[in-house]
């Protein structure tokens, strides 16, 4: 048993943000998509998409614990969701994937050739990440989805619809007849989040992610959900480091502000968060990799701990910013807007918790049962 | 990163449930249950100390040579959990083990070694920690307690105060002025103290719980041998920060992981049995939230312990890594508590001997033991000081 990361997905993570940091714009106070297509290029070109796709279909083979340092190198530099999307749906289709949708999607995915938005969340549907009302009847997808993000640039949506009786995993071409896709109008622009509509879209069986079922969504809600809380704590992890660094220079009544206890001890509390939301996403990150019994619980107990983490970490940055924390100019806003995108996809902060919790119960009865049959 | 185990610390796990299920009491956890009079628990205690280090389960990472395992931090992890998964009573001589002894392997002579840690590890002496005084408590380094050399002892005259088991100890470590005249961290010296000596008088304190666990300790011309002192005379600060770095490291934190992810089961059991209007309260939405934030952070607590005992497999010092891990754990089971009362609704005020109270009023008892968690080992605002300014750089 060892809790650390080695050296080789250590630098991965470092490559991935020194590639980020060199497009300005991703962190610069203006909100643009201006450097997305060109970060996707240099992404690409570094190998990214193609760390978890197998070597049989010209990847390299990682896991997907590999990428937990990755993970949190997208969400401190502000990357496009999107990419991160792609890597969820990536290790979807390689888990839930007929052999067929294996062949074809994930040799395109390992170029960088194909991005894949994950379409989720619905009007009125509280904050079930499950539920949809989306329909599959008789071959034809029809319903609306929204906070889409990456679905006006990407080439393959991956949509949670219903049949009749079941929930169901479609992949569906951006270019379809019958997709309509428009930009929102939302907290965070750079994030690229969109509505989607489809209106009597052809969906042939080959493009069900095959086995399709409940347990089918869990794996993509437990991916989805542990990535989000990896991107979460890049952002609390900058929100440490800049917090710090202003109050360390910032000076009011002849001394830096870093020396005034109410500051000093915000930043303390902020470094202790980020240890213990590092630590529960990186476990998420394991138990994803393994399928361990615990997976669901320890992804929906990241997603939830960390987005809140995230969010609150942008709040303290902030605060020990004073007027300049509120500034357009000072960009912290962009990691607050960015928060709470991951904040509130694949299920919120309420309905992780409460997941957590039927996780709990259920191991709790199958602990039982094992003490009542040793009894 | 991989969570999986070997072959080697599967064989010890299994080894230790398989000991844990014959030397607990038949129907431990369900329907027997450690005493409820202080004294009482304490000779429980002793006795199942004592069965825990004649089985071999004692000192689990400590070298084999004082009578220790010699085993991993893996397998101390291990440990931990597997007493967590038995309900395993608690130790009575935690001080010894994770402070005493540790501080000891660390800083001792070889003969203060072979005198003191074998019988820490049989739990034949239990230790005290003579560290806090009336006037220095967060400000530890203006102790004033003296020790005053005279030939081949010691004579130490002062007060202690918050002495946790000092009733129950044989010794005491104790942080003491052997020079008066030095700037207050140089002047400071860590001695060793039989509990047994002349001059040593205990005078209980009562706690917010209503129990005695803590004391005053006075010394009046105690005798100490020379031999006693622990690294150089003076040098008494260095040695303490070896001291606190354990009292607030992984071991400690795991220790106690184990008891809070206790109360949280039980907590769990109360709301899956406790009828409601419209089912049971762990059907109540507001009631899962604060359940599920609470198993998350239980949780978290074990994995920030695990994380730094792999830092320190790796090689990384023990340094205010250890303040983190404190801080950490002492508010997310004080926040573990108050959702217990939060959630029991009206009978949240009902305690220990109530026949209406919820798990025989445990969480009534623990709700007011964990306010003691963000004060002992080093308040949460000497942690805040320790990791702004020492880990994060932070101006003084
Ligand atoms: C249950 C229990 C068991 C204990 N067991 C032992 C034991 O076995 N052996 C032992 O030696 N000690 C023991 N202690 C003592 C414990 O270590 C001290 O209580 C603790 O260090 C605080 O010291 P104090 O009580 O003097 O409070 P003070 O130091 O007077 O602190 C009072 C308040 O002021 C704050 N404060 C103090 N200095 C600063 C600062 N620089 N910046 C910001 N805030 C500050 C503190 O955080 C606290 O909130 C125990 C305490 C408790 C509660």
């Amino acid at each position: 048993m060892n809790f650390l990361f080695n050296e080789e997905q250590t630098s991965l993570g470092e490559t991935v943000g020194q590639v980020l940091a060199d497009f300005a714009a991703l962190t610069a106070p203006d909100p643009s998509r201006d450097s997305e297509a060109e970060v996707w290029g240099a992404l690409a070109e570094l190998g990214l998409f193609s760390l978890l796709v197998p070597e049989e279909h010209d990847g390299v083979g990682l896991a997907f614990v590999d990428l937990a340092p990755s993970i949190e190198a997208l969400g401190s530099g502000l990357a496009s969701p999107l990419i991160a999307s792609t890597l969820v749906a990536t290790e979807a289709i390689k888990r839930l994937g007929s052999s067929d949708q294996r062949a074809k999607l994930l040799p395109e995915i390992a170029i960088g050739e194909t991005a894949i938005a994950i379409a989720s969340a619905e009007l009125g549907r509280g904050k079930d990440p499950f539920f949809a009302e989306c329909r599959l009847l008789d071959g034809k997808l029809s319903g609306k989805k929204i906070a889409v993000a990456g679905a006006d640039v990407a080439q393959e949506l991956l949509v949670i619809a219903r049949t009749e009786s079941a929930p169901v995993l479609v992949l569906v071409p951006t270019d379809a007849a019958g997709v309509t896709i428009t930009a929102h109008s939302d907290i965070d622009p750079s994030a690229g989040l969109c509505r989607v509509v489809f209106d009597n879209v052809a969906v042939a069986a080959g493009q069900q992610l095959a086995r399709a079922s409940i347990d089918a969504l869990d794996t993509l809600v437990d991916l989805g959900a542990t990535v989000h809380s990896g991107m979460a704590m890049g952002i609390a992890e900058v929100m440490l480091r800049r917090s710090v660094a202003f109050a360390s220079q910032r000076e009011q009544f002849g001394k830096p502000i870093g020396s005034f206890q109410a500051i000093k001890h915000r930043c303390a509390d902020l470094a202790v968060a980020v240890e213990a939301g590092k630590a529960t996403s990186h476990y998420a990150f394991w138990a994803c990799s393994e399928n361990s019994e615990d997976r669901s619980g320890a992804a929906s107990a990241a997603k939830a701990y960390c987005g809140e983490i995230g969010c609150n970490a942008c709040n303290d940055a902030i605060q020990v910013h004073g007027g300049m924390g509120f500034t357009w100019e000072l960009g912290l806003h962009r990691y607050l807007r960015r928060a709470q995108v991951i904040e509130h996809a694949v299920g919120s902060r309420a309905w992780h918790y409460d997941r957590v919790v039927t996780e709990a119960l259920a191991a709790r009865e199958v602990e039982n049962a094992a003490h009542r049959d040793a009894a | 990163m991989d969570f999986n185990y070997t072959d080697e610390e599967r064989k010890f796990r299994f080894e230790l449930r398989d000991w844990l299920a014959s030397a607990l009491p038949a129907g431990w956890g369900d329907t027997v249950f450690e005493p409820e009079d202080e004294e009482e628990r304490y000779l429980f205690r002793r006795d199942w100390d004592k069965k825990l280090s004649s089985g071999g389960w004692s000192g689990i990472n400590w070298p084999v040579e004082y009578g220790g395992r010699g085993a991993t931090l893996v397998e101390r992890g291990i440990f931990a959990e597997e007493m967590a998964r038995a309900k395993a009573p608690e130790s009575l001589n935690i001080i010894g083990h994770n402070l005493a002894g540790t501080t000891i392997l660390h800083h001792g002579t070889q003969a203060q070694k072979d005198r003191f840690l074998p019988p820490i590890i049989a739990n034949d002496e239990i230790w005290c920690q003579g560290f806090s005084e009336p006037n220095a408590g967060s400000d530890l380094a203006s102790v004033r307690t003296k020790a005053v050399r005279h030939g081949d002892k010691y004579i130490v005259n002062g007060q202690k105060i918050w002495t946790s088991y000092a009733q129950y100890s044989q010794w005491c470590f104790a942080l003491v002025r052997t020079d008066v005249d030095a700037p207050k961290h140089k002047g400071l010296s860590f001695l060793l103290i039989d509990m047994k000596s002349p001059g040593i008088l205990i005078r209980p304190l009562r706690q917010i719980s209503g129990e005695s666990e803590f004391n005053e300790t006075f010394f009046e011309d105690v005798e100490v041998p020379v031999e006693n002192l622990v690294g150089e005379e003076n040098d008494g600060w260095r040695i303490a920060m070896t001291t606190l770095a354990y009292e607030r490291g992984p071991e400690d934190c795991l220790g106690r992981q184990v008891r809070f992810k206790q109360e949280m089961e039980k907590l769990l059991e109360v709301c899956s049995a406790e009828p409601t209007a419209n089912g049971v309260l762990s059907d109540d939405p507001i009631v899962r939230q604060k359940l599920g934030r609470s198993i998350v952070e239980i949780e978290a607590m074990r994995l920030v312990a695990l994380k730094s005992f792999s830092r320190i497999h790796a090689g990384d010092e023990r340094g205010p890594d250890a303040s983190v891990i404190k801080l950490y754990w002492s508010h997310a089971a004080q926040r573990m508590n108050e959702a217990a009362l939060d959630i029991l609704g009206p009978t949240a005020v009902l305690a220990e001997g109530d026949e209406d109270a919820k798990a025989s009023g445990r969480f009534q008892t623990s709700y007011l033991q964990s306010k003691a968690f963000s004060i002992y080992s080093g308040s949460s605002e000497i942690q805040r000081n320790i990791i702004g300014e020492r880990m994060l750089g932070l101006p003084r």
